[in-house]
Order: C-alpha cells, then sequence, then structure tokens
C-alpha cells in the first residue's frame, strides 16, 4: 500500500513537472535555440531562478539533514573525470539538434509532437550504447568503477 | 515570442523559475531524492538488458522512481495540450522548419541521432541539465560546474553553426 501511493505520488510529481516544463518554454524547440542563439532570456531566467531558490532551500535541508519522515537526507554527490566534458560535450550537441534536454523529450511527447518519439528512441540507444562501452571507457576516461 | 504548442504565451520566467526551484526543494524534503532525469534513461534499459552496467545494484533500488516520474511527464504534457486549446499531434518544428523543410523521416533521424548524443552524453557525464545543470550547481558541486560549462559552450556552438553560418536567419 504504503509502494502503491509513493509510486502514484511520483506520477503526480512527474505531472506537475511536465505542466512547469511545458508552460515555461524549457520544452520548447524555438525558445531552446534562442537559448543558444542568446536571442532571448527566458531559458537564462529559469535556469537562473531554479537554481537561485533552490539553494537555499535546498542548504537548509542540509543543515537539518531530515527528510519530512526524520530519516537522515540522501544527497546524491557528482563526481567529476574526463566523461563529465566529454559526455557534457555530446550533450550539448544534442540538445541544439533537438531542441529538448531529457525531461521534456518525455513532455515533448505527451504534447503530441511526432519528433520526440525519434528523439526519445535514439537517447535509449545512446544511454544503452553508453552504458555497454562502459568497462571499456573506463581506463582512458577515468571513469569510477561500476557499483 | 510564442511556444510552439496551441501558440502560447509562456509563463513568466520568473514563474517557471521559481516553481522549479521550489519542486527541487520538495522532492528532497518529502521524497528524499536528489533531482536529476537522465538517469531514468539508465532505469529503462534495465528493464530490459541484463549488460553488467544495467544490472548493477544501485540502479535497482530507491532510484526507480523515475519510471514513475516519465509517466508523470507524460501525462504533463498531455495535460498541457488539453488544457490549452486541444490536443493535436503535429511534425512541427518552428525555426528547423524555417531552415530546412524536411520531411517526417528526415525529421526523425535528425532526432534520433540527436537523441542519441543525448542519451551517451547525459549518461556520461553523469547529469544533465537537472542534476549538473539545477541541483548540482545549487549544491555547489564541481563536477557540475565543469558539466554546464561544457554542455552550454557545445550547444552554443552547435546552435550558431546550424542556424547562424548554416543560413538561417
Amino acid at each position: 500500500m504504503k509502494k502503491l501511493m509513493s509510486r502514484v505520488l511520483f506520477v503526480i510529481a512527474g505531472t506537475v513537472f511536465g505542466v512547469i516544463l511545458s508552460r515555461s518554454g524549457a520544452a520548447d524547440f524555438d525558445f531552446i535555440q534562442s537559448m543558444f542563439l542568446f536571442e532571448d532570456i527566458q531559458l537564462y531566467g529559469i535556469l537562473a531562478v531554479a537554481v537561485a531558490v533552490a539553494m537555499p532551500g535546498l542548504w537548509l535541508l542540509k543543515r537539518g539533514n531530515r527528510s519530512v519522515t526524520g530519516e537522515p537526507l540522501k544527497y546524491k554527490t557528482r563526481v567529476l573525470h574526463r566523461g563529465t566534458v566529454v559526455g557534457g560535450i555530446l550533450f550539448g550537441v544534442g540538445w541544439a539538434m533537438t531542441g529538448m534536454c531529457p525531461g521534456p523529450i518525455i513532455v515533448n511527447l505527451g504534447e503530441g509532437k511526432w519528433v520526440a518519439c525519434g528523439a526519445l528512441v535514439g537517447a535509449l540507444l545512446g544511454a544503452y550504447t553508453m552504458g555497454r562501452l562502459y568497462p571499456s571507457l573506463r581506463r582512458p576516461l577515468d571513469l569510477p568503477p561500476i557499483d | 515570442m510564442t511556444l510552439i504548442l496551441n501558440d502560447m504565451t509562456p509563463w513568466h520566467w520568473a514563474v517557471g523559475g521559481a516553481a522549479i526551484g521550489v519542486f527541487v526543494v520538495v522532492l528532497q524534503f518529502v521524497a528524499n531524492r536528489s533531482f536529476g532525469i537522465s538517469t531514468g534513461f539508465e532505469s529503462l534499459c534495465a528493464l530490459g538488458s541484463r549488460a553488467v552496467y544495467f544490472q548493477r545494484k544501485a540502479l535497482h533500488g530507491p532510484i526507480r522512481w523515475r519510471l514513475w516520474f516519465f509517466m508523470g511527464l507524460l501525462l504533463g504534457g498531455v495535460l498541457s495540450a488539453v488544457t490549452s486549446g486541444g490536443w493535436s499531434p503535429s511534425w512541427e518544428l518552428g525555426r528547423f522548419d524555417e531552415w530546412i523543410s524536411a520531411s517526417p523521416w528526415v525529421k526523425t533521424a535528425w532526432m534520433v541521432a540527436g537523441g542519441f548524443l543525448i542519451g551517451f552524453g547525459t549518461r556520461l557525464a553523469g547529469g544533465c541539465t537537472s542534476g549538473h545543470g539545477i541541483f548540482g550547481v545549487a549544491t555547489l558541486q564541481k563536477a557540475s560546474f565543469v558539466a554546464v560549462a561544457s554542455f552550454m559552450a557545445a550547444g552554443i556552438l552547435a546552435a550558431n553553426l546550424f542556424y547562424r553560418l548554416g543560413g538561417a536567419g
């Protein structure tokens, strides 16, 4: 029952977030291009305000170190390696090509933009290929071991 | 400028940004999950692949929440369309259509190629706009600053190459 509840809550959370992305322009091909072409402030404004709101909020949470149920907070930490740069560059080109980052691919699909089907297939193929190549990329790119 | 979806005027950026910021904090406090979306691609791959990378323990633990979250993102897109003038699927692609008037097949091939770079790149970099760009930067993680600099620089270069040097106004 508790498991079902949390699943439903995650679906609701996704729906809320999907609407935010859809209505703010973060899932819009033209707004993404105008960000990369420095023609419009919309997406830079969104990112800056999101960080400005999240930063003090997460800092306060970290200080209290308790979630709503009282358990210690589990924060994801991110490791810097050569793959951060190489992967970042590949992602940036893909983002400019499709006008979508990962969340908006799914949102665009929901909005009824057929082009997002191709982007989703590509993204899954890309993630799959990365996973398959991970063992051989580990040494040249200095990646952490598979946990 | 209006959205491609139903020609809507988007929310003010401060509203969209604040909503995302609050969402990230609530997700951490209520669900105890750190915001980040692209790991969900791995959770999807893990449903069908027995490769060592996708069978690692971490991928089968609490991070599977994204599978449910993805369903929500899909519903959110539908809801946004339905409540703003209707859900009418199309191949429309704004500026891209002005640049190259391409058939659905060509667009799909372009999208699969771009999508591949997104899937491969985000998983190699360990995150995307959400995990690195928002969560990672908001928690002052060095890897995230490097990732953001890398993908923004590459995106700016690529878009300028396509739409400025590539001949579209």
